[in-house]
């Protein structure tokens, strides 16, 4: 591999090392808010560090624009949907239980 | 590697499958069928069918998730509380109807797989004829080309789910429930940013669509997903009547497909001969308008749209 | 750089599927919507390794059309998750249309 790969890996390794944790503290945490603050990180600097991996290693300019494209609107997409999710998990644990559903 | 990778995603693929439907709670169904289609998606990849990832993305994302969604608040209102079910009784029959229908799946499979590819008589016929049409895509090719007859029964159907769906909303006047609009800051500013993005990917996979992946129904599910988040947000509404626009759009596709094909007989060519490229396009453009529209208000149960309050 | 590419799609399927655990569990809806939340992020990351990898382009379109439409399901959940107000008093069995 040459250098320019081998930075490419490195960057793609630590962005699945991100995933890694936002998966163990999506198991390990004990409620849903901290899961997402956990899994928020993977989100965002996971999928940043395999943009950038795969943007080094890719064809041309345009798959780089198109990866940061990517990256650009899953940050946009994550964020609402994490504040969303957070206001109903806020809700429901201050209401004690769920207001759409029976037992889990 | 590419092994274990197969089999990881095929019993991902089942046990998301078998987890939708078992079960007492219809909610956590309902998550595990979403994440069926974006795995379903991944499976397309590793197949290397960008065509088919493109769709399932598009429709399991944007349109699916948020329909079965919706229709589980709707079901919520009628019925409050789910019957307690203590011990779920197994049918004497499922047995055999498993084993019958893994039978057929698996008589299938290996039919298709003795047809696919440039081996079969099919594929190889359509890898010869398909570059005198000018088409780089051969999905595209047989879908609007080769056999698309199926492609304008198709659309044709699509109008037919419309005019079902009106047929039950009935004469009254009545709409279907909406749930609450969400109009906070930040959605209005995801809805700012995601709805022009929408039309320029979708314009993108129309126009991509002869040479590479992509196509009408991937624009036309793109166009439909935004429809939906429009809906979803508030700067669309429901409406009873269809105005002219709508019922325009709604008709678009399959009158296009047809009148251009009928029109072929007049000068000496076979029913739904396509004469060129430009055809192509605009066969596609009008399937994509008509896509979408149609699959926005099939998510509203909706006969038309009026415009949304500020 | 290829082998290193599918190892690293194996191991985001690995932990999508530590994602459908915590979808199973719950146990509250919240739950289920952020682990489908990071399920969303990690099938993107999939997608674009595997555009690398297969050497199609395509599948990046695909991964953009994925995290354009990700936040559809928050927002329809946002909406079907407040506490709604069913009159219980309707005299018709359950199952009835309104």
């Amino acid at each position: 591999m040459s250098a320019l790969e081998g930075v490419a890996a490195a960057f793609l390794l630590a962005g699945a090392g991100f995933y890694l944790a936002g998966t163990v503290g999506l198991l390990r945490f004990p409620d849903a808010l901290s899961r997402l603050h956990a899994l928020t990180k993977a989100d965002n600097v996971g999928l940043l560090l395999v943009c950038v991996g795969l943007a080094l290693v890719a064809g041309s300019p345009r798959e780089a624009a198109l990866l940061l494209l990517v990256w650009l609107m899953a940050l946009l997409a994550a964020t609402v949907s994490a504040h969303l999710i957070a206001r109903r998990a806020l809700a429901d644990a201050r209401d004690g239980a769920s207001a759409v559903e029976g037992p889990p | 590697m590419n092994l274990v990778l197969d089999v990881a995603l095929a019993t991902a693929l089942t046990v998301l499958a078998w987890r939708s439907l078992a079960g007492p709670d219809l909610f956590r169904g309902i998550v595990m069928y979403v994440v069926f289609g974006m795995v379903m998606a991944v499976a397309w990849a590793r197949l290397g069918s960008a065509d088919l990832a493109m769709a399932e993305a598009a429709i399991g994302a944007g349109v699916t998730g948020a329909l079965v969604m919706v229709a589980y608040w709707r079901l919520r209102r009628i019925a409050p509380v789910e019957p307690a079910d203590p011990s779920p009784r197994r049918s004497r029959l499922a047995a055999t109807v498993a084993v019958l229908s893994a039978g057929v799946v698996a008589a299938i499979g290996l039919a298709a797989v003795q047809a696919i590819g440039p081996g079969g008589i099919a594929g190889r016929a359509l890898v010869e004829a398909l570059p005198a049409t000018g088409l780089g895509n051969p999905i595209t090719g047989v879908l609007v080309i080769f056999r698309n007859l199926d492609t304008v029964l198709e659309v044709a159907v699509l109008l037919a789910a419309y005019l079902a769906v009106r047929a039950l909303l009935g004469d009254g006047g009545e709409s279907l429930a909406q749930p609450p609009t969400q109009r906070g800051t930040l959605v209005a500013a995801l809805v700012s940013v995601v709805a022009p993005m929408t039309v320029l990917v979708a314009v993108y996979l129309w126009r991509a669509g002869s040479q590479w992946p992509g196509g009408a129904f991937q624009a036309g599910a793109v166009l439909a997903a935004c429809g939906v988040l429009l809906f979803l947000t508030g700067r669309l509404r429901p409406a009873v009547e269809a105005g002219p626009v709508v019922r325009a759009a709604l008709v678009l596709g399959t009158a296009a497909f047809g009148v251009l094909g009928v029109a072929m007989l007049f000068v000496g060519q076979p029913l739904l001969a396509i004469p060129g490229s430009w055809a192509v396009y605009l066969i596609e453009a009008a399937m994509m308008v008509s896509i979408g529209v149609t699959l926005a208000l099939l998510f509203a149960g909706a006969a038309g749209v009026g415009g949304g309050r500020r | 750089m290829n082998g290193l590419l599918a190892f690293l799609v194996v191991f985001l399927l690995a932990n999508l599927a530590a994602g459908m655990w915590r979808v199973h569990r719950g146990p509250t809806p919240a739950d289920r919507m952020l682990s489908a939340l990071l399920i969303g992020s990690t099938s993107v990351a999939m997608l674009l390794l595997l555009a690398a990898w297969l050497q199609q382009p395509a599948l990046r379109v695909a991964a953009l059309i994925v995290v354009l439409l990700a936040a559809i399901l928050s927002i329809a959940y946002a909406g079907i998750a407040r506490p709604v107000a069913v009159a219980p008093e309707r005299a018709g069995p359950p199952g009835d249309p309104p």
